[in-house]
C-alpha cells in the first residue's frame, strides 16, 4: 500500500487474532479504513466479521495484534472508551431494550441529565429523539413507548439512529439491512449514501447482499476463515467476481467435508 | 402517571393501515379508566382498594385509627423489603438472603453497643455490614457466575446460622429502644380548682422514635424507600441500566453498560434495606430474638407482595409502588380476616389463595394491555 494513502487512515487493524477456546475467530488481520470511506466487509457466517467489529467496538479484546487510531496506538479498553474515542457501533442484535422506550433507547449509556442533579433530562432527550429520527427519515409516531412495540425494521432504524446521530466519525453498521424491508432498507442506504457525500465519518459495513455493498461502499473486503482474503475498490470489481470467489469458497468447504484433512 | 404529558387536543388519526399504530390518546373518563387498569400498578392498586373497601362494610372495627395503627406493622415493614427486591428483581436477579440480613442486622447493632459506641455509630456500623452482605452476593453471582438463586440461598442458610452463632440463640435487648418512665405533674381543674397530680409517662429516646418505636416511623420510611426507588427507577440512570441489564444483559453490555456493576449495587441497596427494616422491627419491639424461620417468612412476604404488585421474576420490568401496594394487600387481608373472625389456621391458606388469584388478575390485565397497546 502506497504511504500516501496510508497517512490517511483513521483507522488501522494490524496483525489482529483471536481466539474463544479451541475456535480461531480471527488470524493476523489486518484491515485499514481511511477518512470518509466506506468500507464493505463480507465473509460467511461464522467467518470472523462479527468478532472483527466486536474488537472495534471495545466489546471485546484481541489476543494478538494492535489497533491504530488516526496514527496513534491505542488499546481499546471498553465500548464506552473506544465510544469517547469516536468510535460507534450498531450490533446485529441491535442492542435495544425492549422494556424502555424510544427515548431511553436512542440514549442509552448517553443519557442527558439535569446538572448537577441525577435526573434524566427527559424532555430535551424527547426532543432530540425526534430530530434525530426525523434526520434519518424514519416514521415512529410514539417515541414514550416500550421498543417492543415497535417492528422490526423500525427497531432497525433506532438502533442506526442513534449511532449515526451521536459525535462518533468511525461507524461500525453490523448487518444493518437484516431485519429491514425494502423499503426500510434503502432509507439506511440512502442514509449511508449522505454520510458518504458528506465525508465527515468513515463507515465499516458487514452487509451479505453484494449488490448493496457494491452500490453503498467505496471498497470491498472479504473475511473467509478468519482471514482477509479480498481488497478492491467497488470500482475495480463487480458481483460476478464477488459471486465467483464466494462459489469458490463453498466448492473447497465442500471438498473438505468429504476428504477430511488426514 | 404517564398520561400526563400525552393528554391536549388529540391529532387526528391517519387514515389507512398506519392508522394503528398512532393511536391518539382520548382524555375521556374510559378511556382513562383503562389507562389506568393497563399501568402495571393498576390491578393491584384496584385490587386493594376493593380489598378495604369489603372489610370496611363487614366489619365494625376495620375502618378506624386504631386499626390502622395495627396494621401498620403488617405492611410497612414488607414494603421496605419488597422495594429492594424489586430493584433486583427488574435487574433479572433475586435476593432471598434479605430474610437472614433482616435477622443478622440489629444483632450487629447489639455487638457495635456491646463495644461501647453511640446509637447512631451502631446504626451506620450495622447497616455497613448489610452492605458488605450485598457486595459478597453480587461478587458470587457477577464474578463467579453462581446463579444468585443459588447465592442467596446459601446466604440465607449461612448468615442465618452467623446469627445464631453470634447470638448465642438467646434474644437480646434493643440498645436505644428502652422504654423509660418518668413522673410529670399534671394540672387537672376539678369545680373550678386546680389539682396538681402526679402521674407516670412511658418514652422512649429519640433515635428510638426515628427509628422504628414511634407510631408512623415505619410507615414513613416505607413511604420514602418506595417513593425514593420508584425514583430510581424510572428517573436516573441507575434505574435506566437496571431495566436494561434485566431485559436484555448482552445489548446493556453492547451499550457500554458496566452490567456487573450494575447488578452489585442493586445486591448492596437491597442489602442495606433489609438491614435497615431489622433495626426498625428490632427496635419497635425492644427486642430481638434470633428467629431464622420468621426471617425466612419475612423475605417470602417481600417477594410475594413484589410480584404481586406486578414485578416479573424475569427481570426488565417492576415497579416499587406496586410493591407497596402488594405488601398492603397482604397486610390488609390478614389483619381483616383475624377481625372478621377466621380461624387462625385459615390464614395462610386464603393468603395463598389471594396471591394466585391477584397474579391471575395480573396476568389477565397484562394481556389486556399487550393487546391494546399497539404503539
Amino acid at each position: 500500500m502506497p504511504e500516501r494513502l496510508a497517512s490517511e487512515d483513521v483507522l488501522r487493524v494490524e496483525h489482529i487474532s483471536k481466539r474463544f477456546g479451541p475456535v480461531t475467530a480471527l488470524r493476523d488481520v489486518n484491515l485499514h479504513l481511511r477518512k470518509g470511506e466506506v468500507l464493505g466487509l463480507l465473509g460467511d457466517n461464522g467467518a470472523g466479521k462479527s468478532t472483527l467489529i466486536k474488537i472495534i467496538s471495545g466489546f471485546q479484546k484481541p489476543d494478538e495484534g494492535r489497533v491504530v487510531l488516526r496514527g496513534d496506538e491505542v488499546e481499546l479498553k471498553s465500548v464506552d472508551h473506544a465510544r469517547s474515542l469516536g468510535i460507534d457501533c450498531v450490533y446485529q442484535d441491535l442492542a435495544l431494550v425492549n422494556e424502555l422506550s424510544v427515548v431511553s433507547n436512542m440514549f442509552l449509556r448517553r443519557e442527558q441529565v439535569h446538572k448537577p442533579f441525577p435526573f434524566l433530562a427527559r424532555r430535551a432527550m424527547a426532543r432530540d429523539t425526534r430530530k434525530a429520527l426525523d434526520q434519518i427519515g424514519v416514521n415512529i409516531p410514539r417515541i414514550d413507548v416500550p421498543v417492543a412495540r415497535l417492528s422490526g425494521g423500525q427497531r432497525q432504524a433506532i438502533a442506526v439512529a442513534r449511532t449515526v446521530t451521536s459525535d462518533a466519525d468511525i461507524i461500525l453498521l453490523d448487518e444493518p439491512l437484516a431485519a429491514m424491508g425494502a423499503k426500510e432498507g434503502a432509507l439506511i442506504l440512502d442514509l449511508v449514501a449522505r454520510l458518504r457525500a458528506e465525508g465527515r465519518v468513515s463507515i465499516i459495513m458487514i452487509a451479505h447482499n453484494y449488490v448493496h455493498i457494491l452500490e453503498a461502499c467505496d471498497r470491498v473486503n472479504l473475511i473467509q476463515d478468519g482471514e482477509i482474503t479480498f481488497d478492491k475498490a467497488t470500482a475495480e470489481t463487480s458481483v460476478e467476481e464477488l459471486n465467483e470467489i464466494v462459489v469458490e469458497e463453498y466448492r473447497r468447504a465442500r471438498l473438505a467435508a468429504v476428504q477430511p484433512e488426514s | 402517571m404517564s398520561t400526563s404529558s400525552t393528554t391536549g387536543p388529540a391529532p387526528p388519526a391517519p387514515a389507512g393501515p398506519q392508522s394503528t399504530e398512532s393511536r391518539a390518546p382520548r382524555p375521556g373518563a374510559r378511556e382513562m379508566l383503562v389507562r389506568f387498569l393497563t399501568l402495571r400498578e393498576g390491578s393491584i392498586i384496584v385490587v386493594t382498594l376493593l380489598t378495604i373497601l369489603y372489610f370496611s362494610l363487614t366489619t365494625e372495627h376495620f375502618f378506624t385509627h386504631a386499626n390502622f395503627i395495627n396494621v401498620l406493622p403488617y405492611f410497612a415493614p414488607f414494603a421496605i423489603l419488597a422495594a429492594g427486591e424489586v430493584l433486583l428483581m427488574v435487574a433479572g436477579e433475586i435476593d432471598l438472603s434479605i430474610g437472614s440480613v433482616y435477622l443478622f442486622t440489629p444483632f450487629m447493632f447489639y455487638q457495635f453497643d456491646q463495644a461501647g459506641l453511640p446509637l447512631v455509630a451502631n446504626l451506620i456500623l450495622a447497616l455497613m455490614c448489610a452492605a458488605v452482605v450485598g457486595v459478597i452476593n453480587g461478587i458470587f453471582v457477577e464474578i463467579i457466575g453462581v446463579s444468585s438463586f443459588i447465592t442467596t440461598l446459601g446466604m440465607l442458610l449461612g448468615l442465618g446460622g452467623l446469627t445464631l452463632i453470634i447470638s448465642d440463640a438467646q434474644p437480646v435487648a434493643m440498645p436505644g429502644a428502652e422504654v423509660t418512665t418518668r413522673t410529670v405533674d399534671v394540672t387537672h381543674i376539678i369545680n373550678g380548682e386546680k389539682i396538681v397530680l402526679p402521674e407516670k409517662v412511658n418514652e422512649v429516646g429519640t433515635f428510638a422514635k426515628i427509628f422504628g418505636a414511634g407510631a408512623y416511623s415505619e410507615l414513613i420510611w416505607a413511604l420514602v424507600i418506595v417513593i425514593g426507588v420508584q425514583v430510581l427507577l424510572t428517573m436516573t440512570r441507575w434505574g435506566t441500566y437496571t431495566i436494561a441489564v434485566g431485559g436484555n444483559r448482552l445489548g446493556a453490555r453492547e451499550a457500554g453498560i458496566n452490567v456487573r456493576l450494575t447488578v452489585i449495587r442493586n445486591f448492596i441497596l437491597c442489602s442495606v434495606f433489609a438491614g435497615l427494616v431489622g433495626v426498625l422491627e428490632a427496635t419497635r419491639a425492644g427486642s430481638v430474638t434470633p428467629d431464622t424461620a420468621g426471617a425466612s417468612e419475612s423475605m417470602f412476604r417481600a417477594v410475594s407482595a413484589a410480584v404481586i404488585g406486578g414485578t416479573l421474576l424475569i427481570g426488565g420490568v417492576g415497579t416499587a409502588i406496586g410493591a407497596l401496594f402488594g405488601a398492603l394487600f397482604l397486610g390488609v387481608l390478614r389483619d381483616g380476616l383475624t377481625l372478621e373472625g377466621v380461624n387462625a389456621d385459615y390464614l395462610d391458606f386464603i393468603l395463598g389463595i389471594a396471591i394466585l388469584g391477584a397474579m391471575v388478575i395480573n396476568i389477565y390485565v397484562g394481556r389486556v394491555r399487550k393487546g391494546s397497546g399497539r404503539a
